[in-house]
């Protein structure tokens, strides 16, 4: 009675667009492969006037060579330094010029290039992206400019905020020398290794037609849009390369601690964890509701433990992250240095409990409630759409990712969420500890959980 | 009094009030059904009609007949000393209780069942709600705001995009109405509101949220504790109880209040002792303002955290947290009047308190720089610089908005190019300006590369903002920040979550929710004398605080 004409209008058009019932539909798209290899992923939406893009180019930060970590990441960020006929100052007023947004972002697998434009302005996006991609500047005093200040970034995040550079740490301690230990963003000592003709290399190598998915999602036409990305794409070449293959890292079979030396540190940052599962791990579903009840809202067993009960601290999680390869799970939290070991204790205690079952079935219900509950969140924008299609292509995913999600969590089980438990969380005596703290307060205190390899944070690699 | 005794005898009395109540029942139950299912509202006054018209005939068959073992009989022909009359009696009296008892449970329904029909049927004849609609241009229509009689302001804007509903509370309290013993109060309140209430232990407000699909969280300005709940439509009741009860029943449990002491210290050695941009806010800003409560920082004095009392918890939480010191935004998957109705179920017993005291300090004009120098053990030295500018309202504060997105507005922007690009003289440089209730701050800070000739920068700031004030910014500039911030509103309304943000922030800081659709018009109303102007005004040497971070220099304590 109250939803007004506007509304009801509004409510058709998006009908045929994403659906909402016990779970998310995704919407019919428009898939296009050009005759180089390029994807390009079409969805039509009119609600406000924007359009998201996501343009992927397989391949990332895992490629980087062992003394260059950071490479790809740098190559990221000298794409958005002028392109075509601009300048890297040209480019940037371009991009602000119409009020759009432009950004690049690496990841371990992936160069991800992300934009939202006005719709009016949809063609001048393309050019801009297809200028990006295709005929980068890549200039070498902008090179040198940039890995400096990527260099000294480093050290202000080790004054200012260490606990932002604990996963680098985290990874290339549990990991070693895999390439999911690589540091995305590099190390001081990496970056420095870094010349302009390896950032010429990799675009030649590693960047190309059969690695790019283009996905726009938004306010324009289909057939308009479809023909001026296939003008813009449809010569570009290949990469020179293969897509590398990666092999699964090896699990931590017993104990270790790293700790990193900040003196006069008046908190303590940890990570605890090992290696975990694919994205193609089978039991998705059930992890994703025990790694809810574990550590992945307020009221999850870590946060309840570490601060609602203790106030040990302000907060407490854990992380899965699902590649092509198995990744990490890591349990992260942090506390005043005094409460170091008591915390850890607590974040072990609760690994243990959920270890030991005890997963009922309203906690099971209020899971899957909590996890669907949110998940229409996650498509309400045309970037994020864009975003969805072009990653469920990227890693070979189809719809059925997105549509099935809410039958596959309805069919986890008791006994199913207990057994993929055992099979993804690691026990008692394969805990990679990762500590960042004042060494001389800590270090006596953390010996019990396994041998120690100590480095003082001003080292400027992450690495052991 | 033989006829009073005789019509008692026959029940009269008891029949007559039977009739009554069932009337009543009979009008109520049988009139909203004939509603609800679509019958003209004339079907209600017919059925009354009929009732009006039995009553004599009932009373009237009370006195005359009297209900027997072997059927209905005339009262002439009944053998006195075999009457049941008394038993009869209680039989009616029996009916009384029941129907007495339907009575009561259809008042009580009405608070408790929403599905009842009776309040429907009701409330548009007795209180017709005046819904307030929009009446500015450009404003969608579908947005309602309504008001409470306990001055609860609430809005409403549906978006059916999603099933999904987002809420926010903006309460009136924050640094702005502290002063030193409370400092961080109301951030401390924004956590004390998840621990518990009378009704519920500690972790149920969270537990019962999350079971239905729920997340919360909140967050405390200067001058606002804003409380957000994001959850699918499936739980929009269970959404009201829980904030009713916590607005209406808040337990301050001492030993929470001890444990929850421990997770903000956390809290701030993460974000200011262990982070070297937090710990040089918190004394700028403070070094900045020498009268105004803005000088607190939110987070609080570590002392005053330390030692509040149960006594300043509790008359905090009944000042500031009473309804007519509330403003409720919701957005998504609703309509306005099921908000409207279970606000008033929800809500609508709470009473209203005094409000809170008014601010009255103003912060005196600065009349020279102020410095401050914070060393602590780092390479990359940090450099602040604010100055005194406008409250959201302030004419100047639009202009001045723009003028910092020319300044520091991304990777384009004048000073991003300068000092980061060309130069290299800084890591990264930006800005913000705070648009609160009081005049504030526009701030602008800097990351300095290692080894760092920080007098310099600064000198080299300070004469970028002053040539602002002498040659203004260009048309294209002023172009290119009007789109920007164009496109960010789009961006930002694009969700429900920004929807709610959106208006919430134009009622809680310009006193109208439509005051959110009126960027485009005063974007294209602002010029660049009118910034020219701004920025010779508020780029005062003599307004200017200045803080640096930096290492211990060699030989220096």
């Amino acid at each position: 009675m109250s939803i007004r004409s506007s509304t009801s209008c509004l409510l058709l058009v998006l009908l045929t667009s994403v659906a909402f019932g016990d779970g998310v539909t995704l919407p019919a798209a428009e898939r296009v492969v050009l005759a180089n290899g390029t994807v390009l992923i079409l969805n039509e939406s009119h609600d406000v006037p924007l359009i998201g893009l996501r343009a992927i180019v397989r391949g990332g930060a895992a490629a980087d060579p062992i003394d260059k970590h950071g490479l790809a990441a740098l190559f990221a960020d000298l794409l958005q330094k002028g392109a075509g006929e601009r300048s890297s100052a040209d480019f940037a007023e371009a991009i602000a010029s119409v009020g759009g947004k432009l950004d690049v972002a690496v990841g371990l697998e992936s160069v991800n290039i992300s934009a939202s434009f006005m719709a009016k302005d949809a063609s001048f996006m393309v050019e801009l992206v297809s200028d990006m991609l295709l005929t980068p500047l890549l200039d070498s005093k902008e090179f040198s400019a940039l890995r400096d200040r990527s260099i000294n970034l480093i050290k202000a995040a080790k004054g200012s905020n260490p606990g932002q550079l604990m996963s680098s740490y985290a990874n290339a301690f549990l990991f070693g020398n895999h390439p999911y230990g690589n540091p995305v963003g590099g190390s001081e000592s990496s970056l420095a290794k870094i010349t302009h003709g390896d950032l010429i290399a990799y675009y030649a190598d590693m960047v190309g037609s059969d690695r790019l998915i283009v996905s726009v999602s938004g306010d324009f036409e289909i057939p308009a849009m479809q023909e001026a990305l296939t003008t813009a794409f449809g010569d570009w070449r290949p990469a020179a390369k293969p897509l590398q293959e990666l092999e699964a890292p090896l699990s931590a079979d017993s104990s270790r601690v790293f700790l990193i030396d900040k003196p006069g540190a008046t908190q303590t940052y940890f990570h605890i964890g090992n290696v975990g599962v694919a994205r193609s791990f089978s039991g998705r579903a059930e992890l994703d509701l025990a790694n809810t009840i574990f550590g992945g809202r307020f009221t999850s067993m870590l946060v309840t433990e570490l601060r609602t009960k203790s106030g040990l601290s302000y907060s407490a999680s854990s992380k899965l992250s699902r590649n092509a390869q198995p990744g990490s799970v890591f349990i992260s939290s942090f506390t005043e240095t005094s409460t170091t070991t008591a915390a850890l204790d607590v974040a072990l205690a609760t690994l243990n409990r959920l270890h030991d079952g005890g997963l009922d079935e309203a906690m099971i219900a209020s899971s899957r409630n909590y996890v669907m509950g949110q998940f229409p969140t996650r498509f309400e924008t045309a970037g994020q759409l864009a975003g969805h299609f072009a990653s469920l292509e990227a890693n070979g995913l189809d719809s059925s990712y997105i549509n099935g999600y809410g039958d596959s969590l309805s069919s986890a089980t008791v006994e199913s969420i207990a057994a993929v438990i055992d099979a993804v969380y690691p026990g008692p005596d394969e805990l990679v500890f990762v500590i960042l703290g004042d060494a001389k307060l800590v270090r006596e205190q953390v010996a019990p959980y396994g041998p120690i390899t100590e480095i003082s944070l001003s080292r400027p690699r992450f690495h052991p | 009094m033989a006829l009073f005794s005789e019509l008692r005898r026959r029940n009269v009395f008891k029949v007559a009030l039977l009739y009554a109540l069932a009337s009543l029942i009979v009008f109520w139950v049988v009139g909203g059904t004939l509603l609800a299912i679509g019958a003209p509202a004339w079907a209600n006054e017919f059925i009354f009609m009929v009732m009006l018209i039995g009553y004599p005939v009932a009373m009237i068959f009370a006195w005359s007949y009297e209900i027997t073992p072997d059927g209905l009989k005339k009262s002439l022909d009944v053998d006195q000393t075999q009457s049941v009359v008394f038993k009869t009696g209680q039989k009616l009296n029996a009916a009384m209780a029941v129907f007495a008892v339907l009575g009561a449970l259809a008042l009580v329904g009405e608070r408790l069942m929403p599905t009842f029909e009776l309040p429907k049927i009701i409330e548009p004849i007795l209180l017709p709600p005046v819904y307030e609609i929009p009446d500015k241009d450009g404003v969608p229509e579908e947005i309602r705001a309504y008001t409470l009689d306990n001055g609860l302001r609430i809005i409403v804007w549906p978006d059916h995009d999603i099933p999904n509903v987002v809420m926010y509370n903006f309460v009136r309290a924050g640094g702005r109405n502290e002063y030193p013993g409370i400092t961080g109060l109301s951030h401390f309140f924004e956590h004390m509101m998840f621990n518990g209430t009378e009704r519920r232990a500690q972790g149920e407000f969270d537990g019962s949220m999350e079971a239905v699909g729920g997340a919360n969280n909140a967050y405390t300005s200067k001058d606002f504790t804003v409380y957000q709940d994001w959850f699918p439509r499936s739980a929009l009741e269970t959404i009201f109880d829980l904030e009713g009860d916590r607005l209406e029943n808040l337990a301050i449990d001492p030993s929470v209040v001890e444990s929850e002491r421990g997770v903000v210290y956390s809290e701030r050695r993460l974000r200011y002792d262990n982070d070297n941009f937090g710990r040089l806010y918190l004394e700028v800003n403070a070094t900045a303002f020498i009268a105004h409560p803005y000088q607190f920082p939110v987070i609080g004095w570590s002392s005053d955290v330390e030692s509040w009392t149960q006594e300043d918890l509790e008359s905090y939480f009944r000042t500031y947290y009473a309804p007519n010191n509330l403003t409720m935004v919701f957005t998504g998957d609703v309509t306005p009047d099921e908000i409207f109705e279970l606000s008033e179920k929800y809500f609508g017993g709470i009473d209203a308190q005094t409000p809170p005291q008014v601010i009255r300090t103003t912060e005196p004009e600065q009349l020279g720089e102020r410095r401050l120098l914070v060393k602590v053990d780092t390479q990359t030295p940090l450099l602040h610089v604010t100055f005194h500018a406008g409250s959201a309202t302030d004419p100047m504060t639009l202009p001045l908005s723009v003028l910092l997105n020319v300044l520091v507005g991304g990777e384009s922007s004048r000073l991003h190019r300068a000092f980061v690009e060309e130069e290299q003289i800084a890591l990264s440089i930006d800005g913000f300006q705070m648009e609160g209730i009081d005049p504030g701050l526009v701030y602008f800070y800097l990351t300095l590369p290692p080894g760092a000739d920080i007098a310099a920068t600064e000198g080299r700031l300070l004469e970028e903002l002053l040539r602002i004030a002498e040659t203004g910014i260009t048309e294209a500039e002023l172009n290119k920040a009007r789109n920007i911030m164009i496109a960010d509103f789009w961006r930002g309304i694009s969700t429900i979550n920004g929807k709610a943000s959106a208006l919430g922030n134009a009622e809680v800081f310009h006193g109208d929710y439509q005051h959110a659709f009126s960027l485009p018009d005063d974007l294209s109303a602002v010029s660049a004398e009118q910034i020219q102007a701004v920025a010779a005004a508020v780029f005062d040497r003599n307004k200017m605080t200045v803080g640096v971070l930096r290492a211990r220099e060699e030989g220096e304590q």
